[in-house]
């Protein structure tokens, strides 16, 4: 029988185009020429440079700040927002659910400057604050239809029982339906702060005076900074406490692991 | 007890946002709108210990996306740096303040007047020089043996071809092959610029690309022999490898921009605005910022301080009399549409 290539050759593309950039960044990053068209030596410089630049670490700071509170904003408002939209099927909920989707929809550029509009139009000065509102009201979307889709695999029955057993609807909420959807809520929280890490032409619109976040300080580092390899320190970094937090969440996971499954039983 | 939950998650996010809101220090914050990594940050440092308050650095990639921020609205920098011929631009538009000259003797003191030249608005109303750069040609003394580097004609030869790098900006370039002609390369006459792009589509079949980010690779790593580029950018690389990397003033002429500080309208500090201008033209700070962004401040007395092999690189320091042979690059209003069909021309052209 013949095997057929063509996953084979799809396998190694995949690894190319994925893997490959960043294993040149990572291995640029401890490379002592400054442009990093040949490899000229090893040196841990740029890493010192990193940790002495002021600007990056506040930008960072802005950034972790930032997708925090935008997460936790979000995860509120977004929940809320999926219940009240599966728990109702009126005109306003259809309505409700246009204006939560548009968010998805509308290109990010006009997102950002209606926002800064709509901030200068109020007289609000432009800050971390508004970068929050801001990421908050696109992290929003996000959030709700994941917790959506949790919803619509959700057993109505479920909460009716709890209520027979005498839980109020708080209780029922709290302790039946809240620890279902939690997993859908979490992954809607983890989608929204990876969108607003990262996030460059909204914050690029409604950033102020002292409140660039990381991708504002990188992008204009791109172009114009001497030190460069710094970046590559900087995405090492993030790279490897990515997978920290990735293989941490593993062994976190593995330990409940027996606990999980009576959970999985019952729903 | 049942409703405590949601009560204390309130408490929470209101304790969280008042905290976002009042984590504003005491001390009153200068913040600087700015280039990346293009200010000593000891400098800041120090001052932030001598006048008791903080700085803060926001930077932007080009003078556009910062004209547009600063013009939407997006108020509360105290000093912005951009290019000339974008003080300009924003004087008309009524969002610079008049400096106080008063709270600026170091700046009277100490400008080199040998630069007046090179900057567009020397009567210093809303702006204060920073740094001024230029656009030569960068060359790998190894490759290019004895022929010496001295005129834009060393595009054309085919020694060279395949190895050289143009600025991929259109009035940088046309610039170049308007000085090659003896034209102003803020010409406007259509005639003048025909020929020039006549030039550069000659020049476009001997080099190997257009490029504005990697020819400073490509001349360390030795792939270009000759590349189009900027002062500041080129004198980096030259400190890394002395021997073997030159920077060429065109004798024919050359581009000269110059980075000012200006305080917006929409400034909150503007005696500590005042107060950093005048602090970084203090000689011994303007000197060791010069080191530091590898571009001339028009300072008499820090130049005189720099160490000797700053002094000696021309990318950094051009000689008085190469100084004189630079042009200003001037913003053309609606004429930049004749500079950008010419380039979309030499762009098609195979």
């Amino acid at each position: 029988m013949k095997r057929n290539a063509f996953p084979l050759v799809m396998l190694l593309l995949v690894l190319i185009f994925l893997y490959l950039p960043i294993v040149v960044l990572t291995a640029n990053s401890f490379n002592l020429s400054r442009f990093g068209g040949a490899w000229e030596g090893f040196t841990l410089k740029w890493y010192a440079q990193l940790l002495d630049d002021r600007q990056v670490w506040s930008a960072f700071a802005n950034s972790l700040l930032i997708a925090t509170g935008a997460t936790l904003a979000s995860c509120l408002l977004g929940t809320t927002a999926a219940l009240a939209l599966h728990r109702w099927n009126s005109r306003l909920q259809l309505f409700h659910y246009g204006l939560i989707y548009t968010p998805l929809v509308i290109p990010e550029i006009l997102m950002g400057i209606s926002l800064l509009l709509t901030f200068t139009a109020v007289g609000m000065d432009c800050g971390l604050h508004t970068i929050l509102l801001a990421h908050t009201t696109f992290c929003v979307s996000y959030v709700t239809m994941t917790v959506l889709a949790r919803l619509q695999d959700f057993d109505d029955s479920l909460l009716e029982a709890a209520r027979d057993l005498g839980a109020g609807a708080w209780v029922s909420f709290i302790k039946v339906q809240f620890p279902i959807l939690l997993p859908g809520i979490i992954s809607g929280g983890l989608l929204a702060f990876t969108l607003s890490i990262d996030d460059f032409v909204i914050t690029f619109f409604v950033a102020g005076p002292g409140s660039s976040t990381l991708p504002l300080k990188v992008y204009s580092m791109i172009k114009h900074s001497p030190k460069l390899p710094v970046i590559n320190c900087l995405s090492t970094v993030m790279l490897a406490l990515t997978f920290a937090l990735v293989l941490a969440s593993r062994a976190f996971q593995n330990l409940k692991q027996p606990k999980s499954l009576t959970k999985g039983a019952l729903s | 007890m049942k409703n405590t939950t949601p009560r204390r998650l309130a408490a929470a996010l209101l304790a969280f946002s008042l905290a976002l809101a009042g984590c504003g220090p005491k001390r009153p914050v200068l913040h600087l709108y700015t280039w990346s990594d293009y200010i000593d940050p000891d400098l800041v440092t120090a001052f932030e210990k001598a006048h008791g308050c903080r700085v803060k650095i926001d930077t932007f990639d080009s003078n556009e996306t910062m004209y547009a921020k600063v013009q939407a609205g997006s108020g509360g920098y105290d000093i912005i740096f951009p290019s000339s011929y974008q003080v300009s631009l924003m004087a008309q538009g009524d969002m610079l303040q008049t400096l106080d000259k008063s709270l600026l003797p170091n700046v009277a003191a100490h400008f080199d007047p040998s630069y007046t030249g090179v900057i567009l608005n020397p009567e210093m109303t809303y702006n204060v020089p920073y740094a001024v750069t230029f656009t030569g040609l960068a060359y790998r003394k190894d490759k290019t043996g004895d022929t010496p580097i001295d005129t834009w004609a060393s595009i054309d030869n085919p020694t060279f071809k395949g190895r050289i790098a143009l600025l991929n900006d259109f009035r940088e370039t046309l610039g170049a092959a308007l000085k090659s002609l003896g034209y102003s390369l803020n010409s406007t006459n259509p005639d003048e610029l025909q020929q020039a792009a006549n030039v550069v589509l000659r020049w476009k079949k001997n080099i190997a690309k257009f490029d504005n980010e990697q020819y400073k690779t490509g001349i360390a790593s030795g792939e270009f022999i000759l590349g189009h580029g900027y002062s500041g950018d080129i004198a980096q690389v030259m400190l890394d490898d002395p021997a073997n990397i030159g920077f060429a003033f065109p004798k024919e002429g050359f581009t000269a921009a110059c980075d000012e500080m200006v305080i917006p309208k929409t400034a909150r500090q503007t005696a500590l605005a005042h107060a950093f201008i005048n602090f970084l033209y203090d000689p011994e700070n303007a000197s060791r910022n010069i080191q530091y962004i590898c571009a001339p401040m028009p300072n008499t007395e820090g130049i005189a301080k720099l160490p000797p092999e700053y002094r000696a690189n021309p990318a950094i320091l051009p000689p008085a009399e190469i100084l004189a042979r630079a042009e200003v690059l001037k913003d053309l209003g609606a004429a930049n549409a004749l500079y950008s069909k010419a380039w979309d021309r030499i762009k098609a052209s195979e």
